[in-house]
């Protein structure tokens, strides 16, 4: 995995621009994967709670994968037309919505950090992701593979997941330095190539 | 068993029709045939046609029309009914392909079990995807697939225990599957007495073969328990995420081959085989399916045992481009025997092509050619040629409605 850090002109008065790039084995940009900041100061920041919405569309959970603050609260509205029963046996957060249409629910809670895998047990193709995390700054790579945001200097570990990456979780994980420059950079290389994205368009009507 | 199946399904269709859960799924359609056909009559008629529908049949015809309900019961179990007509040639007109009961308990620590109960399909076919039974990619089923629409049904009891890797940062999902069963102590029958052909008439549960008083099927009944002794099965399923799909299964439905019904007289054919498929999807639309099936069936009527052994494969690709979809398959299907003048051996192969177009989530139209070359004992033995070549041409027009439409 290759690591580029560079520092630009120093302006130390004002937050520094991090800028996250993620790279496939073969250097092609990875979209999507969620990139978390957290600061190795012990400052003990979180990022706030969010009310947040994992739709149901079309037999697909809509979005796929969302990214959210330890706390925070997601609403599971079914928008199709057949029923859906959805749960999670993950151990962040394990839950269960008996079958429904509509939004016959109240928000679901999420107090534990970590990945919870969702499913519909009608509909096994049904699959998506939300990851709860403590961090304070967190984001989604762009079409061009890279994330920004903007942090005070000091000293951070960068984490990246994404459910098709199979890279090892240590290689993973960056520490680095925000200096006295208004810019820095961490360019991720993973080693493994990721599984393949799921097929699209496929007819509804397929149960078996 | 078959009055309490129809009554199973009426007090379903009512409870559907009253609309009496939100959560009630259901789907309607209607499939008609412009039919261009040199066969021979088919099976249904009488004939041995290695597909549905004969010359006779060219014209406009019925494809299927169907009505299929899935009705939740409590929160974990909901019931299931399909049933079509597909023409007139049964006792009834309408029949029950599929009914049955499922508890789906949610999924505990990776692990999923479900639990069928019924009338259904036992896991082989990895063509038959669609609603209904039906195949996305042809009207007419490969000769494996055919066979089983025709003869074989699990009546009985089915679990499915799967580790869903998937679910817990995987790339695989792998399961077992189990079951035991009644009322098939005559699957076998269609083999020795007609071959192997390319359909997709599904035989309704405790439906017939042929027609009483017409050799060589005389509206026989597959769907018989003759010697009180269950069948069973054992398979096994691994996936690779979406992508890729195999499975094994073992098959034994354990009839006698000494035994008589008491009633009508006719033998129990004990029938065992073995399959295994693959099917593989790949970006850009690309599916691909192989399967194979290899088995046997006996009957052993006094001092006699006849047996046919039986064999077949086939390979199918298909590509999707946005609406449309282009499919051909290639199959091949032998049996064997040790009867007298080789009565019921078969031997041959068929191209299938077809060209399916999704207008809208109603309507779909679908031009397919099947071509069969066989040779057939039986078909020289009813003054026919013993090698003969079919061609079946359909364009087909299916309206559909449902819940989830």
């Amino acid at each position: 995995m290759a690591l580029l850090f560079l520092l630009a002109a120093a302006r130390p008065a004002l937050p520094a621009t991090l800028v996250v790039s993620v790279q496939t084995a073969d250097g092609r940009a990875l979209p999507g994967a969620v990139v978390t900041v957290r600061p190795l100061d012990g400052s003990g920041r979180h990022a706030a709670p969010l009310r947040a919405v994992m739709d149901q569309v079309n037999r697909s959970f809509s979005p796929d994968l969302l990214v959210i603050p330890v706390g925070s609260t997601v609403e599971f509205p079914n928008s199709d037309s057949v029923s859906h029963q959805i749960y999670s046996f993950s151990p962040p957060k394990r839950f269960q919505l008996p079958l429904y249409r509509g939004k016959p629910y109240p928000p679901v809670h999420f107090d534990q950090p970590g990945v919870v895998t969702l499913g519909c047990n009608i509909h096994d193709e049904m699959l998506a992701y939300l990851l709860v995390t403590d961090a304070p700054w967190y984001g989604r790579t762009n079409e061009g593979g890279s994330w920004s945001t903007e942090v005070p200097h000091g000293r951070y570990r960068v984490e990246l997941w994404h459910p098709r990456i199979r890279d090892d979780e240590a290689d993973l994980r960056r520490e680095l330095t925000v200096g006295d420059a208004d810019r820095a950079e961490l360019t991720l290389r993973l080693s493994r190539p990721p599984q393949p994205a799921p097929l699209t368009n496929r007819p509804h009507s397929w149960d078996y | 068993m078959a009055r309490c199946l129809n009554r199973v399904a009426l007090l379903l269709l009512l409870l559907t029709l009253s609309g009496v859960s939100f959560a009630t799924d259901w789907e309607l359609s209607l499939d008609t045939r412009l039919v261009s056909s040199d066969a021979y009559p088919s099976f249904m008629d009488g004939g041995l046609g290695t597909v549905r529908f004969g010359s006779d049949d060219s014209g406009v015809r019925l494809g299927r029309a169907r009505f299929a309900v899935t009705q939740p019961i409590g929160e974990l179990w909901s019931a299931h009914l399909d049933a079509s007509v597909f023409d007139d040639k049964d006792r009834s007109a309408l029949g029950v392909t599929e009914a049955y009961l499922l508890f789906r308990p949610y999924p505990f620590q990776g692990y999923r079990f479900r639990l069928k109960a019924g009338g259904f399909y036992p896991p082989v076919s990895l063509e038959n995807r669609a609603s209904g039974w039906e195949s996305p990619y042809t009207l007419s089923y490969s000769a494996i697939n055919s066979w089983l629409a025709v003869e074989v049904r699990t009546i009985g009891l089915e679990g499915q225990l799967d580790w869903l890797g998937t679910r817990t940062g995987h790339a695989f999902d792998v399961g077992v599957t189990g079951g035991v069963f009644g009322w098939n102590d005559r699957a076998g029958v269609m083999i020795a007495d007609n071959g192997f052909v390319i359909t997709d008439r599904q035989t309704p549960l405790f439906g017939r073969l042929g027609q009483p008083g017409v050799p060589p099927l005389n509206g026989a009944e597959p769907f018989m328990e003759i010697d009180h002794r269950a069948g069973a099965y054992l398979g096994l399923e691994a996936r690779y995420l979406d992508r890729a799909v195999l499975r094994v299964l073992r098959y034994d439905n354990r009839a006698d081959p000494t035994q008589l019904d008491s009633v009508s007289h006719v033998l129990a054919w004990e029938t065992r085989f073995t399959s295994a498929g693959l099917r593989i999807e790949a970006d850009h639309g690309w599916t691909a399916i192989v399967q194979w099936l290899d088995g046997d069936t006996t009957i052993a009527p006094q001092s006699l045992t006849l047996n046919w052994p039986f064999r077949s494969e086939f390979a199918l690709l298909a590509k999707r481009f946005g609406r449309s979809t282009v499919s051909a398959r290639y199959d091949r299907f032998t049996v064997q025997t040790n009867a007298p003048e080789a009565y019921g051996s078969q031997d041959g192969h068929a191209w299938t092509a077809a060209y399916v177009f999704d207008a809208d989530t109603h309507w779909r139209f679908t031009l397919e050619c099947v071509r069969v070359s066989s040779t057939s004992a039986n078909r020289e033995d009813q003054g026919g040629p013993l090698a003969a070549t079919e061609t079946l041409w359909q364009l087909a027009i299916r309206y559909a409605l449902g819940s989830g439409r």
